[in-house]
């Protein structure tokens, strides 16, 4: 007996002129004790099913079909709001910024036990009480939210959101915002409280992995329909559908031999796209598509038992299988182009009479060879993007020595200036910021260019060569960022660091963010311009199947310190320093091929 | 908490310490004389001579400074060369009935924009908006003078309804204690003084302080808007609080910060700016002593205002520093 039902829920976005479905003949149904997956990337309406459920839908959208009831009341036309907090409780996305800033937990526990109608002296009980449930003392009642990190801030949300017994619990990409190690933690506690109460959960993630390991059922949904629908058994045992399937293969393996990743073509149809759309949607990128797949939509049909998919040729889908051949050997790494030694960086708060200080690095000794691709991986705060920042010369280091092609750079100057800048380029984590909103692509890639002042016609030459390496249409050189997608944002701006061919560029979490299909064209592109241009790249994340899948050695950082460092997949194989094994340990393990 | 306060106001000695010089070294250079203005018209050459070195003009600048400096340390602001009482009575007789002028304005431009703010943002995306802009609009553009004869005009002259010269009605005896008249009407339970103080201090309060409304509003208003996109809004929303629970508990106080920063300025103008409404209202406080004193050339006066106005700056940013450390923790101590 399903505690929430929804049936042919149709969404609609009304704009000037034209109404555009974000959700399609939507059916899911959730029993108590029971955990739904919705999975998909961006812009597939993951999160619309939930804004639904809690009736704060912008104004121009509304649902236009269907149905949708939760415990005997008609969610679609009773009001909402006596239900939520009470019956259907959230837990967000970003559990840092989702808690008031000026109040302390306390206070907002006790508000949210005030609504639920907890009387007014047994509130601090169940405040402490709701804190022990999610194993976090209570001494975090008299704190404010800035004052704890993200999974203790998400410890206090789950608390808040199981306060009231729910019968629905809704977890919007819970884990996304936290640390490897920290999400593990979150995913098991919510699995603990959901089985003592036997609520029923929707698990809203873009991780494929994730899902199969946290949930009971999934939907994977595509342009806002759901494509493949079953129990997490069935579905990952014989993946119906082929978007299903190329979402596998573009998530880089952490376990077994190394396999080139399945790359799939442009992006999702946005929204505009919707409003016109004929067949399938998934039909322009899926290999395995057919001519009448563009004619005609497939309808959500029976695979095997309670496994259905929405797809003309499931047969076809096992045909899709990972690119084998690797078109671009790598190349014997040459000399060491960067020597760091004992770099340390301490950084100084506050007025010199009551100076604080911040040890971000300590003692890290390392060196990348000419056309070696180097990971730092590690959590927040361990210290990994200033390492970056010290060898691009953004810090001056406290202590230590850097050495680039040669040359002492350690304290950034105007003599060092020049090598440095001939030598190392950065990419941004972030190009959504990194981008100047105001300039043209063909201006922004050749920026270095601009700095060295080279003629005009030089310049446009060579962006239209910048875009062509990075396989971007050449008529997007007189658009401004704005005009792109994410993906292109991206390649753009790796372009720009790519323009004078540096010999070590150094990328911070450039591919964090990015859908796992846009996420694989990167890292392939990585691959590809490695074997072409010849360069060495320093790359910072805290994905360690990325690592495995991109780079020669990794360097692992805990508190400021290089606790472990090898060879990528002797590491990653049998992994010696403690701190490496727990990170490894809270990967979500792989899927079966 | 009260130590940290204390410690970010340790600028302010230096910045007084500056502003006095300046305010000293800009008066001296001006082509006046104190010492031959303080003499009779028939004073000899020798007279006006002997005065200048009795007053200590004749000493180097940097001394005058200093010696003009620990007079000021040690409460003594000298005397005025026109009236000839000593500044410190003349500033006690008028900074009360300034402070209250200004605060008063605050008060109704605070009020005014805070409302006026939640009006706006209530009718954010509504098709009254632009009306209300434009009224706000029409608020700022109106300088403080035009609104103090309009008013004078409307409601001293046309109906008649408010006082609009002095702060007291004449057959009226007025209370002493501070000089806040407010204040010690109400502490001497002289209910009459009180209500007349009162009724004086509407038209020019008001008009000093309506064109300060609409700033107010503005930032309130678009910091509201911020904050209702903010992820804690939304958690609030999903856990079914209510949408007035919503505006009073998670967003007012997170709008309010840039509010207050604004405020907080908007009080030293609007200090200063109380010239000329006490001009024009005939108002007994710290303006009018001021442009007296310009019109005399009468340096002592004009230096005391200057340090007072700069010390009232000085005090005004403190209050707003301990006020911000109050409702926003994150600047507190970790």
């Amino acid at each position: 007996m399903s505690i929430l039902r929804a049936e042919n829920l149709t969404l609609t976005l009304r704009t000037k002129d034209a109404s555009i479905p974000v959700l399609r003949d939507v059916s899911i149904a959730v029993a108590p004790g029971r955990i739904l997956g919705l999975v998909g990337e961006s812009g597939a309406g993951k999160s619309m099913i939930g804004r639904v459920l809690s009736g704060l839908l912008p104004p121009n959208m509304a649902v236009t079909a269907g149905s949708l009831h939760f415990d005997g009341h008609d969610l679609l036309t009773e009001p909402k709001r006596a239900l939520l907090g009470r019956e259907i409780a959230f837990i967000p996305q970003e559990p840092m910024t989702a808690l008031n800033p000026v109040h302390t937990i306390g206070q907002q526990m006790h508000e949210h036990l005030a609504r639920l109608g907890v009387p007014a002296g047994e509130r601090q009980a169940r405040a402490i009480a709701a804190l022990d449930s999610v194993h976090t003392s209570e001494a975090l009642l008299t704190r404010y939210p800035h004052q704890l990190s993200g999974g203790q801030c998400q410890r206090v949300l789950i608390a808040m959101a199981f306060a009231s017994r729910p019968k629905l619990v809704i977890a919007d990409e819970p884990t996304t915002a936290l640390d490897v190690s920290v999400q593990a933690r979150i995913v098991l506690l919510m699995r603990e409280l959901q089985a003592k109460a036997g609520t029923a959960v929707i698990f809203i993630t873009h991780d494929l992995r994730l899902a199969a390991g946290v949930c009971d059922d999934i939907a994977v949904l595509y342009a806002g329909r759901i494509v493949e629908h079953g129990p997490v058994a069935e579905v990952f045992a014989q993946e119906g559908h082929p978007y299903t399937r190329c979402l596998h293969l573009a998530n880089p393996p952490l376990s077994g031999p190394p396999r080139a990743l399945l790359s799939l073509p442009d992006q999702m149809p946005g929204l505009r796209a919707l409003a016109t759309l004929r067949g399938c949607a998934f039909a322009p990128r899926c290999p395995v598509a057919t001519a009448d797949c563009a004619e005609l939509e497939p309808g959500l049909s029976v695979l095997a038992g309670a496994h259905r998919i929405a797809c003309h040729h499931p047969a076809r889908t096992a045909q899709i299988l990972p690119p084998t051949d690797d078109p671009h050997p790598i190349r014997l790494p040459g000399d060491a182009i960067l020597t760091v030694a004992n770099l340390g960086k301490t950084f100084r708060n506050g007025p010199f009479w009551r100076r604080s200080e911040t040890r971000a690095v300590h003692d890290a000794s390392f060196h990348i060879r000419a056309g070696e691709f180097l990971a730092i991986v590690g959590e927040s705060g361990s210290g990994k993007s200033t390492i970056g920042r010290l060898v691009t010369g953004l810090e001056t280091p406290s202590a230590g020595s850097i050495t680039l092609a040669g040359q002492d750079v350690t304290t950034p100057s105007a003599k060092t200036r020049a090598h440095r800048i001939a030598n190392v380029q950065m990419v941004f984590q972030d190009p959504q910021s990194a981008l100047n909103p105001r300039s043209r692509i063909a201006d922004i890639v050749t920026q270095a260019m601009e700095a060295a002042g080279r003629p005009k016609p030089e310049r446009q030459a060579r962006a239209r060569e910048l875009l062509a390496e990075m396989a971007l249409p050449p008529e997007i050189a007189t658009r401004v960022p704005s005009q792109l997608s994410g993906g292109q944002r991206q390649r753009v701006n790796i372009a720009r660091a790519l323009c004078t061919v540096p010999r070590l560029l150094v990328a911070d979490e450039i591919v964090s963010g990015l859908d796992v299909s846009i996420q694989a064209q990167l890292l392939t592109l990585l691959a590809r311009l490695r074997h072409e241009l010849d360069f060495a790249l320093l790359f910072i994340t805290h994905d360690l199947s990325v690592v495995r899948h991109l780079c020669d050695r990794v360097l692992v950082m805990h508190r400021g310190e290089i606790v472990e460092a090898g060879e990528v997949q002797t590491l990653f194989a049998a992994p010696r320093h403690p701190y490496t094994q727990a990170l490894l340990a809270s990967v979500p393990p792989d899927l079966p091929l | 908490m009260i130590a940290t306060l204390l410690k970010r106001q340790a600028t302010a000695l230096p910045i007084l310490l500056i502003v006095s010089a300046l305010l000293f070294t800009a008066l001296r250079l001006l082509p006046v004389d104190p010492a031959a203005m303080s003499m009779p018209p028939n004073a000899t050459k020798a007279e006006v001579e002997a005065a200048r070195v009795a007053m200590g003009l004749d000493r180097p600048l940097p001394e005058q400074y200093a010696i003009w400096i620990g007079q000021v340390a040690h409460g003594d602001l000298g005397r005025s060369i026109h009236v000839r009482r000593p500044v410190s009575t003349l500033l006690a007789d008028t900074l009360p009935a300034t402070i209250e002028l200004a605060v008063a304005a605050m008060l109704i431009a605070g009020s005014l924009g805070l409302s006026g703010g939640l009006i706006l943002f209530a009718l954010r995306d509504n098709k009254a908006e632009p009306l209300a802009e434009t009224a706000t609009t029409l608020m700022m553009s109106v300088p403080e003078f035009l609104w103090a004869l309009l008013f004078i005009f409307v409601f001293g002259v046309a109906l008649q309804a408010l006082p609009f010269t002095g702060r007291l009605d004449p057959g009226i005896s007025r209370p002493v204690l501070t000089g806040f008249l407010l204040f010690d009407a109400a502490w001497l339970g002289q209910w009459k003084a009180f209500a007349s103080a009162l009724l004086h201090l509407v038209l020019p309060a008001a008009a000093l302080g309506i064109a300060f409304a609409p700033p107010i509003m503005r930032v309130l208003r678009a910091s509201l808007i911020d904050i209702y996109h903010e992820d804690y809004i939304r958690q609030a929303r999903l856990r079914g609080l209510s949408e007035t629970r919503i505006l009073l508990f998670h967003a007012l106080q997170n709008a309010g910060l840039p509010t207050l920063t604004l405020m907080g300025v908007q009080f030293g103008i609007l200090f200063g700016g109380s010239l000329l409404i006490e001009v024009i209202y005939a108002y007994p406080g710290m303006g009018n002593l001021m442009v007296d004193a310009v019109r005399n050339a009468d340096l002592p006066i004009i230096q005391a205002v200057g340090l007072t106005y700069c010390i009232v700056v000085l005090t005004i940013n403190a209050v707003v520093d301990a006020l911000y450390h109050v409702i926003n923790p994150r600047l507190r101590a970790r």
